[in-house]
Parts: structure tokens; C-alpha cells; sequence
């Protein structure tokens, strides 16, 4: 008899000698009756339609997952572009200019990293580079600011018409169209206008008028008189004196047959709008008329 | 063949398969509830990796899952199996002692059916209940067809000898 002969004959592959064989056996009438009575047998009752019903709720009722391959990849790409993004505008915004500026009818006082003081007049800009600032003290000026200057390496102010340059003083810078002007309270200043260098002692004051260059002496002031509220000028066109009191009251100047090339020499109040226009009239013999925010000036004759 | 995971694909082995991943666990453990949650569990592995079985693959998928399933967990209960009432159409020729005598039989080959070592019993329930192709059953328990002849002729003839009284 074959190896597992019981296994065959159930598969009905057992040879008809060995069927023969195994069916005279004493066992055979049992195997028979093992086969035939486990025919009627069932497993337990399972509803298939149930199990699928359950399965599907409980598993398929949304839409079908739809998994990202690689979900940390992604995540990692969003934080490198991250990261990028704030090194980049870190550097990015260090590298870029401190910048002040001043409305009309405003001053601003600045600390320079080095401890250096700026007091920024109306209508004024100032800007430099915070880097490196021990070793480069650049700023750009536009406009008027009286500097007190800390002790130090070299100190440049950059203006459209010149440069001044110091190594640590108080002097004052104008720079406006078609005018310059510095003036040196303490120490040494030097001056770089078109090409030449003036040295500035105390007390002195170095103009430019519409290319003109005119050297003033004998300032006895300690300070700028705009850092005291007033606006002092000394043999000044007229226009410029203007343009200073459209910049300390925010008014617009109207003017109607004035020459305003004619000097100006005297002092006006930056704060009190009266006795600033006062000021203003009384010396140049003309007359004018206060609006909301305008000013005319018009000549004394004129009725 | 499709995907696995396309829904029709997926309703389509789980209607043909989970009847018998149920029986398959149940001749096992003899406890029905594990066997209900062995189909679900098996056919949400299947679900959740269908991308990764082919289809032919399926089915063994099914029974490996289910089988590692309670692997070593759950201690085998007597497994019980009804009789389909084969004598219904005949009642009448049948004597009162004959259908007594069947009783007790039918009783024996229970008991000796709970007796034997479990694979054996499974290869035999699936082939006399399911009617499982020895080389199906070897698929389902991932051994030769060479094996599963081996657990259907110990099967059988522990069970002679059981019943017999050997």
C-alpha cells in the first residue's frame, strides 16, 4: 500500500489492486462510515452578505485613502525652503541702511551705535549701514542735522552737494536744493566740496549759495538755534528762509511780486506761527496773509 | 485581473473567501466570534495593502493573516459541528434504533474530531465540509500537498482508531 493511502482513496487515487485491498480490510467498513457521516456535517452559520455589509462601513464608506509617498520628503522640502526664506531676509535685512526721515513740522533724535548723537531737522532723511559700524561711520544725509560725534575713527557725512568729515565734534550740516551749509561748533571739521577740502574750526560756518561759496565767521551760538526751537540765518536769500519756514510749520508759501534773492539776517520762532511771520515781514518790509495752511506773502505796497 | 483595490475587485474576493477564512479559522479554535473577527481583521490587512497583493495573491494573503492572527494567542475550544438532516426525505424507512445508533456516532466522531492535533483537523474539515482540493488546503496552510496527504491520512486513521475504541 501506498504512502498515505487513506488520503488517496478519499481523492480516488488508489489503483483499482490496491482499492481491492484496502475495501477487504477489517478497518475499511469504518473509514466508510467516517466519510460518509462527516459528509452531513456543517460548520457554523456565517451571513456573508452581513460581513461584507459591516466590512464596508466600517472601512470602505469614505473616499479611498489616498496615502503621499513619501510624506516626511514633503515636509522636509517645506522646512528647507523655510529655512532659506529666513536666512536669506536675515541677512538680507541686516545688510540693509538704518533708515530716519522726518515729516515737515517734525524733528527726530538719533543714537548712532557708537553713542554718537544725530537731532535730524524737518524735512529731513538720514541713512547708514549698522554693520561695521565701528570701522565706517558713513552716513548719507538729505536734508539738516546737527551732529554731536562721539570719539572715534573717522566720521563722514555724505550729502548730495558735499561731504564733511570729522573724527569727533558738534557741527551741523544743511543740505538742501541749490543749498549747503556747515557749521562747526566744536573741533575740526573738514569740509569736501566740488573737489577741494576746507577745514572748519569752531565757530565757523561754510555755505554754499547756487554754487557760491561764502565762509562765515563768529558763531557764538553753542548749539544750531533750529535744535532751540528757532531758525537762524544770516545774509540768506530769502527763498531758502521761505523753504525753512515751509518745512518748520507744514504751510505752503505763496508769493506775489517778492524778490526772493533779497538777504535775509534774523531769527524766527519755529514753534509760534505769528511771531515766526512776524520775524519774517517786519525786516523784508513785506506783508502776508495766514490761511489754513497756506501763507501768501505779497509785496508792502500792494494793497 | 485588476487592482485589489478597486472596489468590485476587492467585494468579489471578500464574497468568495470569507465564508471559508471563517470555517478555516473556526476549525481551528473551535470559537466563532474569533472567527468573525478574523475575517474582518484579514480583509482590512487586505484592504489597507492592496496596492501591494497581486490578486492572484489574495487568497493565501487572507489565510496567512488570519492564521498569525491568534497564533499562540487563543487556546483551542472544542470545535462543534451541526449534522444536515440527511435522513429527512427517508424518515420513514428508518428504524428508531438505527437513528439512535447514527446518533451515537455521529457523538464519537465528534469527540474524536476535538481530539485530534489541530492541523490534521483542519485539512480534514475543509476537504469533508468545504470540499477543498488538497492542493487548495496546502495553498491556504502554506505547506506541500505531499504535507496535507500526510495530515488526511493521520486524520483518518486517528479518528478509526478513536472511534473504534483502539
Amino acid at each position: 500500500m501506498q504512502e498515505n493511502y487513506l488520503a488517496k482513496w478519499l481523492n480516488n487515487e488508489l489503483s483499482e489492486e490496491e482499492l481491492a485491498e484496502f475495501k477487504k480490510s477489517a478497518e475499511y467498513a469504518s473509514y466508510q462510515r467516517i466519510v460518509d457521516t462527516s459528509k452531513g456535517m456543517k460548520a457554523p452559520e456565517f451571513d456573508v452578505d452581513q460581513a461584507w455589509t459591516s466590512f464596508r462601513n466600517a472601512n470602505m464608506e469614505k473616499e479611498p485613502k489616498v496615502l503621499p509617498l513619501h510624506p516626511f520628503k514633503s515636509f522636509l522640502r517645506i522646512a528647507a525652503v523655510i529655512a532659506v526664506l529666513l536666512a536669506g531676509s536675515y541677512f538680507y535685512l541686516n545688510s540693509l541702511d538704518e533708515r530716519y526721515s522726518t515729516e515737515f513740522a517734525q524733528q527726530t533724535e538719533i543714537i548712532l551705535p557708537d553713542a554718537s548723537e544725530v537731532l535730524l531737522n524737518a524735512g529731513s532723511e538720514l541713512s547708514f549701514n549698522e554693520t561695521n559700524w565701528e570701522d565706517n561711520r558713513n552716513l548719507v544725509l538729505d536734508g539738516e542735522a546737527y551732529f554731536k560725534v562721539a570719539k572715534g575713527k573717522r566720521f563722514t557725512v555724505s550729502t548730495a552737494a558735499g561731504k564733511v568729515t570729522v573724527l569727533g565734534t558738534q557741527f551741523n550740516v544743511e543740505s538742501r536744493k541749490g543749498f549747503f551749509e556747515v557749521t562747526c561748533y566744536e573741533g575740526l571739521v573738514s569740509v569736501m566740496y566740488n573737489g577741494t577740502t576746507k577745514k572748519l574750526p569752531a565757530g565757523n560756518s561754510f555755505i554754499v549759495i547756487n554754487g557760491e561759496i561764502t565762509q562765515t565767521k563768529g558763531i557764538v551760538a553753542p548749539v544750531p538755534s533750529w535744535t532751540q526751537n528757532e531758525s537762524s540765518f544770516k545774509s540768506i536769500p530769502l527763498k531758502y528762509v521761505l523753504a525753512e519756514f515751509e518745512r518748520q510749520f507744514n504751510m505752503e508759501v505763496n508769493i506775489q511780486n517778492i524778490d526772493t534773492e533779497q538777504l535775509f539776517t534774523g531769527t524766527f520762532n519755529n514753534t509760534d506761527i505769528n511771531l515766526a511771520l512776524e520775524s519774517i515781514s517786519t525786516p523784508s518790509q513785506i506783508r502776508y496773509k495766514l490761511g489754513t495752511d497756506n501763507v501768501l506773502f505779497y509785496a508792502g505796497n500792494t494793497p | 485581473m485588476g487592482n485589489v483595490c478597486e472596489e468590485h475587485i476587492f467585494s468579489s474576493i471578500f464574497k468568495d473567501n470569507s465564508k471559508t477564512v471563517f470555517n478555516y479559522i473556526y476549525y481551528k479554535f473551535g470559537n466563532e466570534e474569533k472567527a468573525n473577527d478574523a475575517v474582518q481583521e484579514a480583509f482590512v490587512k487586505l484592504w489597507e495593502n492592496c496596492a501591494k497583493v497581486a490578486p492572484e495573491k489574495a487568497r493565501s494573503y487572507l489565510y496567512t493573516v488570519a492564521n498569525n492572527l491568534y497564533l499562540n494567542v487563543i487556546k483551542a475550544e472544542k470545535v462543534r459541528l451541526k449534522y444536515a438532516d440527511q435522513h429527512s426525505n427517508s424518515i420513514n424507512q428508518e428504524s428508531p434504533e438505527y437513528v439512535l445508533e447514527e446518533k451515537q456516532f455521529q457523538k464519537k466522531l465528534d469527540d474524536a474530531l476535538d481530539a485530534l492535533p489541530e492541523n490534521q483537523r483542519t485539512t480534514f474539515l475543509l476537504n469533508r465540509i468545504d470540499g477543498k482540493k488538497y492542493s487548495e488546503i496546502a495553498e491556504m496552510e502554506g505547506v506541500s500537498v505531499k504535507a496535507i496527504e500526510k495530515r488526511m491520512h493521520l486524520a483518518l486513521k486517528t479518528l478509526r482508531e478513536q472511534i473504534d475504541g483502539i
